[in-house]
């Protein structure tokens, strides 16, 4: 144990939470295997591991929202008994929090509200503010947030947000917190607010488990690191004697480098480059060409810039500067139906708050990008509508029961294959993907990475964003990883190293 | 493979569950029809003579043509709450132009192209301004029933004698013309729904705007043309209304608004966005148009009358959804 950031160290020993062998399989998945796992009052201890590593199913078993198959948890020495719902409030009630990515505080009322949401403190039902700004301020003082408790959340800085938040959390008293991702949409200055607070935090005796894959925050902030692969835990490391490549072969494993690779291909033709392109505090001068018939993989963390770096070149997002070039041409600034017009097709991450219309049939969801192919002067022929849907169906390998089958009721993978699908309806010729297997089954990533080759061997250019690493060499020509705002190593097929992509994600500057 | 042979027993359930929900929604509501039809016969005088069934058509005609509008309107997930003094200013205009001695015919498209191009603005609101369309064409509902007001001083404007205005109120083997327009009307707008890319269109606006507009729908261009649409199919009645009372009348239509969007919930389209059908929307006009006739039959006090109609509307809706949901759950079963 490092004592030096551990000013505690009294406490220190005091296990606060602990699996001892637990085991959890879903249908078909061994999402957590013989998990033995504790960690100590004022410690903070970093959780690392690919997406499906297990982190989330061991989280769940902290917060008893999961029961294990075998194997029992242990919250401040006393085993957690209940099953359903009881359980997490059994957990709740023995001081576990959990601070979401995903915010939860109503933009529209102050800070103390917000802190104090639905347990406002009252009299005869009417809320005594100035007993619970007074609360309110000590409690936002505890994590170094100086703002009035009367403002309202709606202006506050993201890290803000994030701070509050974790403000709430400790108002219960709680033994163990647990932040996920925490700094994953957070510029770096602002990650800095979070991580004082997690250090405060855990001086005055709380544990903290903090899932997070940047590696400087986790070697400034935490005395350990728990690192997870399919579903076991494989090791503890103290993050002070380790170097960062050793924590990308614990997350990766040996089998990591065996994957196949893709043969070099020479490709000349530039159709879209982007030069100097600038969005702060999200990115900036990113400047990268894509050829034709290539597919460019973009890697990155959580909340790199991703995203907002494709919804930019599609004219989604507007972005301060830098110029964007198609075939060669300076198209100014991007407009979405242009950009489709000049043959650009992007399916966006979420795929069901905005890639499908999950009433609406395959055919409708596949034919939306051009519904002129099947109509004449507006009116929808059905066999050509059928026909031009089969056609879409056959070739992306779509799993469904009729043409007209509404989308909602099909698989995540298939679901995914039709807004695929829809740009090939359209016959775009520059595809920006992302994270196209997100939430998809081990078959159909396999056939999604088959038709993306598919794609580009007929001549399309491809962006392919992910943060599965293992997946970029088999799909990608080249990657390039994003981080810190800008584009940093540069990839190119056969020599995409997995281990070399991930240690690229993950280093601090 | 396990994934697929669930995947395979999956899907015809919950395609015929689709069907089934669907179905259960029309019976319900041929249900609550038919015993609004016994209840009627049964207690109110003359309530199944040809002339009384003839008088239901021509009112259902007046909810009816707005509402086919506002189906599409509510599947896009918008609301219109301006018909009502769209309809009464659009009857004054058209008298006036009338008494200018426009030709009759050049005088109606003129009112149509007026209803349009007005209910376009809370379109233009809506699309391009991100004005919610609950208050764009509230603001319509205000100006447009103060301008009728302001400039009739609430009088009527009489028209004189005008052989096509008259004729739009002659039975045709005893049928208005009003319920002809009306049916007709309703053939179009079913078949723009289902069939064409534009009511395609709305329905995945209704469903997920955002992934619409990132499969590359113009969904500002359709959210205006809805609007332009309401405003047309107002038009229509205001042009009918001028038939039926011989002048353009500032104070008319009061309160349509509300049938129109009674009528469309009735008939099950959701007020969320995204589903409904013309055929439902249809027998919801039915529903609210036979209350309305029935009550007046029964000689029930005018004021109390309202809080009838407000009951039955209510337990309609009620019922329906509970019979959807049975309808669903029995299939999932």
């Amino acid at each position: 144990m490092n004592s030096a950031k551990n000013p505690n160290a009294s406490t220190a020993d005091r296990i606060v939470a602990s699996l001892d062998g637990c085991t959890k399989r879903y249908p078909g998945v061994l999402a957590l295997e013989n998990a033995t796992f504790s960690v100590a009052a004022g410690e903070v201890r970093a959780l690392l591991g690919k997406n499906g590593a297990g982190k989330s199913t061991l989280i769940r078993m902290l917060t008893g929202a999961e029961v294990p198959d075998t194997g029992s948890v242990k919250i401040d020495g006393v085993e957690i008994s209940q099953t359903g719902s009881a359980r997490a409030l059994e957990a709740f009630d023995n001081g576990v929090r959990v601070v979401y990515q995903e915010l939860s505080l109503v933009p529209g009322m102050t800070l103390a509200e917000n802190l104090f949401l639905g347990r406002w403190p009252r009299k005869a039902g009417v809320i005594q503010y100035a007993e619970m700004e007074r609360e309110a301020a000590i409690a936002m003082d505890r994590l170094g947030l100086d703002l009035p408790p009367s403002r309202l959340v709606a202006g506050l800085s993201p890290a803000e947000r994030q701070l509050l938040e974790i403000a709430r959390v400790l108002l219960g008293k709680p033994k163990l917190v647990i932040l996920d991702e925490p700094t994953s949409s957070l510029a770096a200055a602002e990650a800095e607010k979070v991580m004082t607070a997690v250090t405060r935090i855990a001086a005055e005796g709380i544990a903290v488990i903090y899932v997070s894959h940047r590696m400087n925050e986790i070697r400034r902030i935490a005395h350990s690191a728990t690192i997870m692969r399919d579903g076991r835990i494989i090791d503890t490391v103290d993050v002070g004697g380790v170097e960062t490549r050793d924590i990308v072969r614990l997350m990766l494993g040996s089998e990591a480098s065996q994957a196949a690779v893709l043969e070099p291909r020479s490709l000349d033709k530039v159709v879209l480059e982007v030069r100097e392109l600038k969005s702060e505090p999200k990115f900036s001068s990113i400047t990268f060409a894509l050829r034709q018939g290539e597919v460019l993989g973009i890697a990155g963390l959580l909340g790199a810039g991703r995203t907002e770096l494709l919804q930019s070149i599609m004219g989604v997002r507007v972005f301060e500067s830098g110029e964007i070039f198609v075939d060669g041409k300076n198209i100014g600034l991007p407009r979405y139906r242009q950009m489709v017009d000049r043959g650009f097709g992007y399916t966006p991450e979420s795929r069901k708050e905005e890639g499908i219309m999950p009433l609406l049939g395959v055919d409708e969801n596949t034919l939306s990008t051009d519904f002129s192919t099947v109509s004449s002067f507006g009116v929808l022929s059905a066999s050509r509508m059928a026909t031009a849907t089969r056609a879409i169906i056959e070739r992306l390998h779509i799993k469904t029961a009729e043409t007209d089958t509404p989308i909602g009721t099909l698989s995540g993978g298939n679901q995914q294959k039709v807004v695929i699908g829809r740009w090939v309806h359209a016959n775009s010729r520059i595809l920006l993907l992302d994270e196209p297997t997100r939430g998809v089954d081990v078959e159909a990533k396999a056939q999604i990475y088959a038709i993306i080759r598919q794609l580009a061997a007929e001549g399309r250019s491809i962006i392919f964003v992910s943060s599965e690493i293992e997946e970029l060499p088999l799909v990608c020509d080249r990657v390039v990883v994003l981080r810190d705002g800008t584009l940093k190593e540069e990839f190119t097929s056969p020599d995409i190293n997995q281990d070399a992509v991930m240690a690229a994600c993950i280093t601090g500057h | 493979m396990a994934n697929q042979l669930a995947q395979k027993s999956a899907k015809p359930a919950s395609k015929t569950g689709f069907r089934l929900s669907q179905h259960m929604n029309e019976v319900s509501l041929f249900v609550a029809i038919a015993i609004l039809y016994i209840v009627f016969t049964a207690t109110a005088n003359g309530f199944m003579s040809f002339n009384n069934q003839i008088n239901i058509l021509r009112d259902a005609a007046t909810i009816g043509i707005a509402a086919w509008a506002a189906t599409l309107i509510i599947i896009a997930g918008e609301i219109d709450v301006s018909v009502g003094p769209m309809v009464a200013f659009i009857s004054v205009v058209l008298a006036f132009l009338l008494q200018w001695g426009i030709p009759t015919p050049v005088a109606f498209a003129l009112a149509i192209v007026i209803g349009a191009a007005l209910g376009s603005i809370a379109g233009i609101l809506r699309a391009y301004f991100d004005v919610p369309s609950f208050v764009g064409t509230l603001g319509l509902w205000s100006a447009l029933r103060g301008t009728g007001l302001f400039i009739t001083d609430a009088l009527p404007v009489s028209i004189g004698r005008n052989d096509i205005v008259d004729m739009l109120d002659q039975s045709v083997f005893g049928v208005p013309p009003a319920a002809i327009i009306m049916l007709v009307l309703f053939a179009v707008f079913t078949f723009v729904s289902r069939k064409t890319a534009f009511g395609r269109s709305v329905f995945a606006i209704g469903g997920n705007a955002h992934a619409a507009f990132l499969s590359g729908i113009n969904v500002a261009r359709i959210r205006v043309a809805l609007f332009a649409i309401a405003g047309a199919m107002a038009a229509v009645s205001g042009i009918l209304l001028l038939s039926r009372l011989g002048s353009g009348n500032a104070t008319a239509a009061t309160g349509l608004e509300f049938d129109v969007i009674a009528a469309v919930v009735v008939g099950g389209t959701a007020l969320s966005g995204g589903r409904g059908s013309m055929l439902g929307t249809l027998l919801g006009v039915l529903v609210i148009t036979l209350i309305g006739n029935g009550l007046i039959l029964l000689g029930i006090n005018p004021f109390f009358q309202q809080v009838v109609r407000g009951l039955i509307i209510v337990i309609a809706v009620l019922a329906n959804i509970q019979a959807i949901k049975r309808g669903a759950a029995r299939n999932n079963n």
